[in-house]
């Protein structure tokens, strides 16, 4: 009986290990363009709207947002930069961390991870495995300057407009797909 | 003539080394007497109850303006704010008039703890009172339109912001018309703003009360007789559970030559605000 059980659990987990890929667990925030509790609050609320988010720990202060996500969500990165917009800020820093699964990713390539096209920039060759935080470099989740400072580490179009574009047809992209630029 | 001079020149350099004095801390740009550049949440909605106590110079008797008001966060760059106009100048609580108020955020810059941004923004009013004073105001005394900019700077240790409008004045309801000659009817308003926020000391959660101070300065001069008028206005803001807002402000003047017939008073304010009120 033991034996069952214990064959039931392997056989369980295995197929968990294998359906439930990479996933994003959580992210952090940071906001720009405020200061008072009211205006984080704003973002707060703002936030809490979106339904794959368990919940937001907010640092007044820092004006942070610790973000959690639903097991196994599809995270969408736009939605989170939008809502923060739409409270009237901006977000100047957001990163996330995902639970990889011996993923191998080159610098300066498309990926595609979970239905997510990611472009990893200034990293080195290597395969991921086990919880990483990355950092999304795209327009409107960096400051303006860094946003200009980080063009040096590719010369895809695609890093300027955050949609694929001709450069990406190589690696077999289509064109006006989401491409989130990422750093480790 | 000369040592009234003087006297106001002192207390607005008083005001003026009071504000540079300031060691400012953190700042909220939630500014009483005007609006700033930045927007509402889109998708949120705010009431709010404006209660104006002005003494009336001639016979010390304070009237009483209701100004009952609801906005709404159209989208992160729109906002739209409707008025209604009541007082009791004629004895009893009679509604006057209302005003549409709209503004656009059409720049933003954004960097931790700061800020800089520009709006433009436009208003109507109508008014059924009769006219008493040759300045014009579009919030509870006269019909007609008004057009300007705004430039809000919030930086950690100050929040600041500049308003220029241009106003005209038509001929209020009831027959009631303006009658200070027709190139009087064109004026324009500007103000500078600035705010501290006193406590908390450190930001813990949202349900900490905000206290912030505000000074502002607010004028206005006519086109056409040249005529002007500048206030001194200060108030303390209390921001409740981080949605909800109580200013207690008093205004007075520092330059009478563009007359009003009750210049100076209180301002009671309380708003309150519904996040995502819809989808």
């Amino acid at each position: 009986m033991k034996t069952v059980l214990l064959v039931t659990l392997i056989l369980f987990n295995a197929l968990s290990f294998t359906s439930n890929a990479q996933s994003i667990k959580k992210a952090s925030l940071q906001a720009s363009g405020l200061t008072c509790s009211m205006c984080s609050n704003a973002i707060n609320k703002a936030l809490r709207t979106i339904d794959y988010i368990t919940d937001v720990k907010a640092n007044i202060r820092n004006s942070s947002f610790e973000i959690t996500f639903k097991q196994g969500a599809k995270v969408n990165f736009d939605d989170l930069k939008n809502k923060v917009e739409d409270a009237g800020f901006s977000v100047a820093n957001l990163t996330a961390t995902i639970n990889f699964e011996n993923e191998p990713v080159a610098n300066d390539e498309h990926l595609d991870i979970d239905g997510m096209t990611f472009h990893f920039l200034n990293v080195k060759s290597q395969v991921l495995s086990g919880d990483k935080t990355i950092r999304i470099l795209d327009k409107g989740y960096v400051t303006s300057k860094e946003f200009k400072k980080n063009e040096q580490f590719t010369k895809m179009e695609c890093y300027k407009t955050g949609t694929a574009a001709g450069c990406c047809s190589k690696h077999a992209v289509a064109a006006g797909t989401r491409i989130y630029h990422v750093t480790i | 003539m000369r040592c009234c001079f003087i006297l106001y020149n002192m207390r607005i350099l008083f005001v003026l080394a009071f504000l540079f004095c300031l060691q400012l801390l953190k700042a909220q740009e939630l500014f009483v007497y005007t609006e700033p550049a930045s927007n509402m949440s889109a998708k949120s909605i705010a009431v709010r109850l404006n209660n104006n106590l002005m003494k009336e110079t001639s016979t010390g008797k304070y009237n009483y303006h209701l100004l009952p008001e609801l906005m709404w966060g159209i989208s992160k760059k729109m906002m739209i704010h409707a008025e209604g106009f009541f007082s009791n100048r004629n004895k009893n609580l009679d509604a006057e008039g209302g005003s549409l108020y709209f503004k656009y955020r059409f720049y933003s810059a954004d960097e931790v703890h700061s800020h800089f941004r520009l709006a433009a923004f436009g208003r109507g009013a109508y008014n059924n009172s009769d006219i008493h004073q040759p300045s014009i105001d579009l919030n509870g005394h006269n019909s007609g339109y008004e057009a300007g900019l705004i430039a809000t700077k919030l930086i950690n240790k100050l929040a600041l912001s500049a308003t220029a409008s241009f106003l005209h004045a038509i001929d209020n309801g009831n027959g009631n018309k303006f009658q200070y000659n027709d190139k009087n009817r064109n004026a324009v308003l500007y103000a500078v703003s600035a705010g501290k926020l006193m406590l908390p000391k450190n930001y813990t959660d949202y349900n900490q009360t905000n206290i912030n101070l505000m000074a502002e300065f607010l004028g206005q001069a006519n086109l056409g007789n040249g005529r002007s008028w500048l206030d001194i206005a200060s108030s303390v803001q209390f921001i409740f559970l981080s949605k909800m807002r109580l200013d207690i402000g008093y205004r007075f003047a520092v330059v009478k030559d563009l007359v009003r017939t009750a210049e100076s008073g209180f301002l009671f304010r309380f708003e309150y605000n519904f996040f995502n009120v819809y989808k």
